[in-house]
């Protein structure tokens, strides 16, 4: 006989095995080939940037890398959030989990700590592209400004075309576009626990993304009108507070053009994300310790 | 007085209908007690409240009135399902796993984990005959092997009870027969098994005792021989008898006054008869 395992309310080693397995089973599905679409953009548009003379080729691939980047990480997040726990369900599969001594806590946190672990890696094999693929252009610039400058700026204009390179103040930016798409992943998890269909939840994540995105503009041009109401100046905090501003986390524009962001703002931004992050997991933990499978 | 491996008193159990004002009620007053050891048998037909009945055992739902433990402990909380392996009715389980990696998974999950795991997985695996399938996707396993491989992940955390929900569901008579040594194994064993099935035969055969659900009432209960013996009636099985003493005791039994029902050849029945034929040659 084999001795019985003792019982703890809560343990790390049973949400490590739901993340590994969620993360088993996304890396299964083949879903780091959709990473093969922004290797291509990103070096698609390096060779395009080749015939910008009107801005710094460096920038402007810097400028789309990120943003590609932004937009992937939050898309991969989305398709893989979304049909986690209705699979589960329909399958039947989460009758056999949690059927074991697994509480839902530990497997909606499994759940969530594997698509956050993708994630993770997802960003980390972009950014490495992305960094070679700047790496690249690097020395194609300065092969350019070595033929063509005059001896007494060479040093200036290599230094300038390196200054616009992969930089390490472009790594805080590239956090806050990781945290964004954890964040929207949680909040894709948390749908997943209110709605019937995978079809719902991913829609209703997109429309949140969007509004995420404007309402920082829209409160702001509703709270500055002088014919303002009440009723609208509630209405905009209630959105404020509902939908997280995602506008926040778009410093792409600044760090693409060499701007350093301001370590405050980094650790503003990083608080503000996994707030909402906390936020959004314990409603989808009492949503779905509420519900009946 | 020992604690039931599984003890349910008063059980109520209604599920809201959209647009209705009524809820359906799924589960009515059902009361039933499982001894440690013992075998069994939950019946009743579609709709009677045999699985709402087996989630609320192992906590995947709220009872709306009554009560349900597990060796003694609710089961709403987690520590109730520490020594509960189950078998769901046609199992899923992850297909991009493999046989092994499926019960390595399970196991964790149960607490085990390093070389007992791995111990355990592989002898899980050749208890249900799958060790030749231990790095196989269980994408391309049969139905029966599912079933199997769903046997042996119940079985993973080395459970007190196990609760199986029409096991042999979809598997061949060969399969099936295994299936049912096997829950014989575990009575043996000293299992407590609670056996939710519609082959009444295979129940008959297996269970100390059974409960038949209708409606969501508990309408019997009680040891199979109770329930199905005809005690006012005596069964005689005679080999090579001779059509002069078949005569006599028939003719014997008139005179004392009894009634010979019937008369006529046992038979095997066709599982028995289709393992015979399908059994592999020597």
């Amino acid at each position: 006989m084999h001795p019985q395992p003792v019982h703890s309310w809560f343990s790390a080693r049973r949400v490590a095995a739901l993340a590994h397995n969620t993360l088993l089973e996304l890396v299964r599905l083949k879903v780091f080939y959709f990473l093969l679409l922004f290797a291509l953009l990103v070096i698609g548009s390096s060779i395009f940037t080749v015939n910008f003379s009107f801005q710094n080729p460096l920038q402007v691939l810097k400028d789309i890398g990120l943003g590609a980047m932004s937009i992937f990480s939050w898309l991969l997040g989305l398709l893989c959030t979304a049909g986690l726990l209705p699979k589960d369900r329909e399958d039947r599969t989460l009758y056999t989990l949690l059927a074991k001594p697994v509480s839902r806590l530990e497997y909606l946190l499994g759940k969530l700590s594997g698509v956050f672990l993708l994630l993770a890696i997802a960003v980390a094999l972009m950014s490495v592209m992305f960094a070679g693929v700047l790496a690249l252009r690097e020395q194609q610039e300065i092969a350019a400004v070595m033929q063509s400058s005059p001896p007494e700026r060479l040093a200036a204009d290599i230094a300038a075309v390196r200054a616009a390179a992969f930089q390490a103040n472009l790594i805080p930016g590239i956090l806050l576009i990781l945290l964004k798409a954890l964040l929207c992943s949680t909040l894709t998890l948390l749908l997943s626990t209110l709605a019937s269909s995978t079809v719902f939840t991913l829609l209703t994540s997109v429309v949140i993304y969007l509004i995420g995105h404007v309402q920082g503009v829209a409160r702001e041009a509703w709270m500055s009108g002088a014919d303002s109401s009440a009723a609208l100046r509630v209405l905009a905090g209630f959105v404020a507070l509902v939908f997280p501003d995602l506008q926040l986390f778009n410093v792409v524009d600044e760090i693409a053009v060499g701007t350093a962001l301001p370590a405050s703002l980094f650790w503003q931004t990083t608080g503000f994300g996994v707030l909402y992050i906390a936020v959004y997991f314990l409603l989808a933990q009492v949503l779905f310790s509420s519900k009946e499978i | 007085m020992q604690t039931p491996a599984i003890s349910i008193l008063n059980l109520f159990k209604e599920f809201p209908v959209p647009f209705k004002r009524e809820p359906l009620r799924a589960v009515q007053g059902v009361s039933l007690d499982v001894q440690p050891g013992e075998v069994y048998g939950l019946l009743g037909p579609n709709g009677s409240g045999k699985s709402t009945t087996m989630k609320i055992v192992l906590g995947l739902v709220r009872p709306t009135a009554g009560s349900s433990s597990v060796f003694g402990a609710d089961s709403r909380l987690v520590q109730s399902r520490e020594n509960v392996g189950f078998l769901p009715e046609n199992p899923y389980f992850y297909k991009f796993l493999t046989g092994l990696e499926t019960l390595l998974f399970f196991g964790k999950l149960c607490g085990l984990s390093g070389k007992s795991l791995r111990e355990r997985s592989m002898d899980m695996l050749a208890r249900v005959g799958l060790t030749d399938a231990a790095d196989r996707r269980l994408g391309g396993f049969s139905k029966g092997m599912l079933q199997r491989i769903g046997l042996a992940q119940a079985l993973i955390g080395n459970p007190r009870l196990l609760v199986l929900d029409e096991p042999t569901a979809g598997v061949d008579p060969a399969g099936s027969h295994a299936i049912r040594e096997l829950i014989l194994e575990f009575k043996r064993q000293g299992l407590t098994v609670l056996l939710c099935s519609h082959l009444l035969e295979q129940v008959q055969e297996v269970c100390d005792r059974v409960g038949i659900l209708h409606q969501g009432r508990l309408v019997a209960e009680g040891r199979v021989e109770d329930l199905v013996s005809q005690r006012n009636q005596t069964e005689l099985v005679l080999e090579n008898a001779s059509p002069e003493l078949l005569a006599e005791l028939r003719r014997l039994s008139i005179s004392s006054g009894a009634r010979v029902i019937d008369q006529r050849h046992p038979r095997t029945n066709l599982e028995r008869f289709f393992l015979e034929a399908t059994q592999p040659a020597p």
